[in-house]
């Protein structure tokens, strides 16, 4: 018997078991404890993915276009580096710090502004709807390259089979296919149409993918980005060398790369600038926010941040690069075909031997015919086209219009299509589904956050339902008017609501939370405070950008009278500018104040709570 | 009688001019390769279609830019010839034949005022796509499947085992020290019976 120590309990009341079974303690803690990346390097492939998305490839290059080819890149870079990578930043930060998705953060922030979360899950809500039928609208196309002659490379025959359809003639080919085969589409907004049962098909298959790919949360993202951020960038690097191998690419690279330097002076290009590059990163979603939360507290994001912000610019110059290759590829056929076209019209009217006229003299000649033959000259000049390469070069288009159409058209024209055509839908199928990646973990994480939905539901479950919930309501887009609602929704459901979201962002983390609290918070995740630079960025220079962004919007809203849209007239089988019907109009209104409604809603009712006497205390 | 047809047949092909020799009005003292094969090939091309023995073929008016006019004439009486609309209609039919015979192509080879028919492409059962599209959309929803029953085997598993060691320490008091849980024994006034048998042997 040695000297043992015993503790005696003295008789009473059975005191409570303080002492756990560490073992069930873990598990619990393991239920309860955040999920998170297994890697780093799966957190900024999972930000690359989201952000490089497919506005790199189809609106930076027409912003380019449009202001002054290589000059864009001036405000463009300066706009990066005084706008996206500090709010870019700012976003992470909060994310890693709070641990939090968006409606937790930011109540953490201030209780008042859990209204911005509320709001940036409303914006990612209404992304989430109508951003997958694009998706399948690349599924649709990618399905249809398994031919041996390309759906969209000829028009069909009409009833007696002596020419082609008439709105396949007026339109092109690429047109008829993507307005009447694959969305059916009405000729107004107001005329409705049934579902089209194809798109409605690529739809589902789109959401099941999705929910494939989030189904176990980020343990599923994790690893599924590794592939949606890598690859398109090899099939941009296959079309580079495909596009700069072209003939005639380089007229499209000598248009884009000789600067316009006098665009620089208009107020416009800034302001397109500093829009693009706010969307094209993704900020006030929430996604960012949510994919930070799952941050080991330590992480450097600082890093990561630039990283991801200046991935995602180099890819929009070098998505530009090989659009412009691809532009010049079709321009010059459509210039050489036109000559093709004048030269067998000279030939045939002057019966004139076949090898006198070719490319380089058809100008000499057209001067020589009028002159020698003024009467027959004068008679053909009404079919006589005058053919331009930089015409051809000037048809800027963006959005839909430049993926499915024109890009189609390019394709089509390439020796073996259907190799080019598969590499170039799979690469914009995994440029959408990275970023709708991110959409839905922007709604899902907050949704997670909340007790009562991890108590009862699982993981897989939540996940589901959302999926299910968007489907379904995206259903509406597949209707034959759905691309008139889609455009809507693009136009007006996120993008004002998101400059409010972001400028409330900056303003409440520099001036309420404290920009010193927020330096410190950074300090004790990475280790040191963010330099002189990034405070005053956030503080004054980015704040104010947003503003100037804010009322550039409000004013042109104003300004631009009844918003119009582009119906497709299949009688002369073009679109036609059309102003929206007063339903549609209010709808729109609703669109832009239904998200940042709850912004002052969630405020009032904080507000309410708290004056109430037997609130409970809040921990 | 049967009026006199004209049609023009412009070729794009290369072809010189040279002598044509015909029986036509405003004929051009010439003989070319359209002189020589063209009759020939034309009526082989469509004699089948008339009722009638069509002998032959005269080529008038051709101009450098190798484009004539031809007319067809009736065996009987040379100097008629077959009307223009029966013409059109057998050349019409046997488009496909006339282009072969000249190894050439709707494009490069125009009948004026007769357009050509197109092939009308072919048409398979299943839209291609239907098929590519089931096989993707059977591969998704296996993998979703197959996740689900794993997540679903693998909570199973976590709850058992749980649950195993939440039974032994249900029924009674349990002291759940160092990871062992074993019941306690308490008598009735609380005091801790596990170590009665020590007390003895302690010195405070």
């Amino acid at each position: 018997p040695g000297e043992e120590y015993v503790s005696r309990r003295g008789p009473g009341p059975r005191p409570p078991l303080i002492l756990c079974d560490p073992q069930k303690e873990s598990l619990r803690m393991e239920k309860e404890s955040r999920p998170s990346w297994e890697q780093p390097a799966q957190f900024v492939l999972a930000c690359v993915s989201y952000a490089v998305g497919l506005g790199n490839v189809w609106r930076f290059p027409y912003l380019c276009q449009m202001h002054g080819g290589g000059g864009f890149l001036i405000p463009y870079l300066i706009m990066l580096v005084l706008e996206g990578v500090p709010l870019f930043y700012m976003e992470l930060a909060v994310g890693q710090k709070m641990r939090l998705g968006s409606i937790g953060a930011w109540s953490a922030i201030s209780p008042y502004l859990g209204g911005v979360g509320i709001a940036s899950v409303v914006a990612s809500i209404y992304l989430c709807l109508y951003y997958n039928v694009i998706n399948a609208w690349s599924f649709w196309y990618l399905f249809h390259s398994f031919q041996e002659v390309l759906p969209w490379a000829e028009c069909p025959l009409n009833s007696n089979h002596t020419g082609y359809l008439d709105e396949c003639r007026k339109a092109t080919a690429t047109q008829y296919f993507f307005y009447r085969e694959t969305l059916n589409i009405t000729s107004a907004i107001s005329d409705g149409g049934g579902v089209h049962v194809g798109q409605a098909l690529c739809l589902l298959l789109a959401w099941m993918v999705v929910y494939l790919c989030i189904i176990r949360g980020i343990a599923s993202t994790g690893k599924v980005v590794y592939f949606t951020a890598t690859f398109p960038y090899l099939v941009l690097f296959v079309y580079l060398i495909r596009g700069l191998t072209l003939h005639g690419a380089l007229n499209g690279l000598k248009y884009m790369f000789t600067p316009k330097l006098e665009q620089l002076a208009n107020p416009t290009t800034w302001i397109n600038a500093a829009t693009q590059i706010f969307y094209s990163l993704g900020l006030g979603f929430g996604s960012l926010i949510a994919f930070a939360s799952y941050n080991h507290h330590n992480n450097n994001f600082e890093r990561q941040a630039i990283a991801v912000s200046l991935i995602n610019s180099s890819t929009s110059i070098f998505a530009c690069i090989v659009t412009f290759s691809i532009y010049g590829f079709k321009a010059t056929l459509n210039y050489e075909s036109c000559l093709e076209r004048v030269k067998l019209l000279l030939l045939n009217t002057f019966s004139l031997a076949e090898d006198t006229i070719n490319v380089d003299n058809i100008t000499y000649w057209i001067t020589e015919l009028n002159k020698t033959h003024p009467n027959q000259f004068a008679d053909l000049l009404p079919k006589l086209e005058s053919c331009d390469l930089e015409a051809e070069l000037d048809t800027a288009v963006e959005g839909t219009g430049l993926a499915f159409i024109v890009y189609t058209e390019a394709i089509k024209n390439m020796p073996l299509p259907q190799l080019w055509s598969v590499l170039y839908f799979f690469m914009l199928l995994l440029l959408g589904l990275g970023s709708m990646l991110g959409n839905v973990t922007a709604v899902t994480t907050p949704l997670r956050d909340l007790r009562f939905v991890t108590h009862y539901l699982s993981n897989e479950t939540t996940n589901g339902l959302v999926c299910l919930f968007c489907l379904v309501l995206g259903l509406g887009f597949t209707t034959r008017s759905g691309n008139y609602w889609l455009t809507m929704f693009n136009d007006y459901g996120a993008t004002f609501a998101l400059l409010l979201i972001v400028l409330i962002e900056i303003i409440s983390v520099c001036y309420i939370y404290g920009l010193e609290q927020f330096a410190k918070d950074i300090e004790d995740m990475i280790g040191h405070r963010p330099n002189w630079y990034w405070k005053i960025v956030w503080a004054i220079v980015s704040p104010l950008i947003i503003i100037m962004l804010f009322i550039f919007y409000i004013i042109n809203y104003i300004m631009g009278g009844t918003p119009t849209y582009q119906a497709w007239d299949k009688d002369l089988g073009q679109s036609v500018t059309t102003p929206y019907p007063p339903y549609a109009q209010a709808f729109i209104i609703l669109l832009l104040v239904s998200s940042i409604i709850c912004i002052p809603l969630s405020a009032l009712y904080t507000y309410c709570n708290r004056q109430r006497p037997e609130s409970t205390i809040s921990v | 009688m049967f009026p006199r047809l004209h049609f023009a047949v412009c070729f794009t092909a290369v072809l010189g001019p040279t002598l044509v020799h015909t029986l036509c009005p405003e004929a051009v003292n010439s003989s070319s390769l359209i002189q020589s094969l063209f009759p020939g090939a034309l009526l082989n091309a469509i004699m089948h279609i008339f009722s009638f023995r069509v002998s032959d073929v005269l080529v008038c008016n051709e101009t450098q830019r190798v484009s004539f006019w031809f007319v067809v004439t009736d065996p009987e009486n040379t100097s008629e010839l077959i009307s223009g609309k029966d013409v059109e209609r057998a050349v019409r039919i046997s488009r496909n034949r006339i282009n072969n015979a000249f190894l050439l192509t709707d494009e490069t080879l125009e009948f004026l005022n007769i357009p050509p028919t197109l092939a009308v492409p072919a048409e398979s059962g299943t839209p291609p796509w239907l098929i590519v599209f089931g096989v993707v959309i059977g591969v998704v929803g296996v993998g979703i499947i197959a996740l689900l029953i794993s997540s679903f085997i693998q909570k199973r598993r976590k709850k058992g085992v749980t649950e195993g060691e939440e039974e032994d320490c249900e029924e009674e008091a349990c002291d759940k020290g160092n990871g062992v849980s074993h019941p306690v024994e308490e008598g009735a006034d609380g005091v801790n019976r596990g170590f009665v048998g020590d007390i003895p042997f302690t010195k405070l």
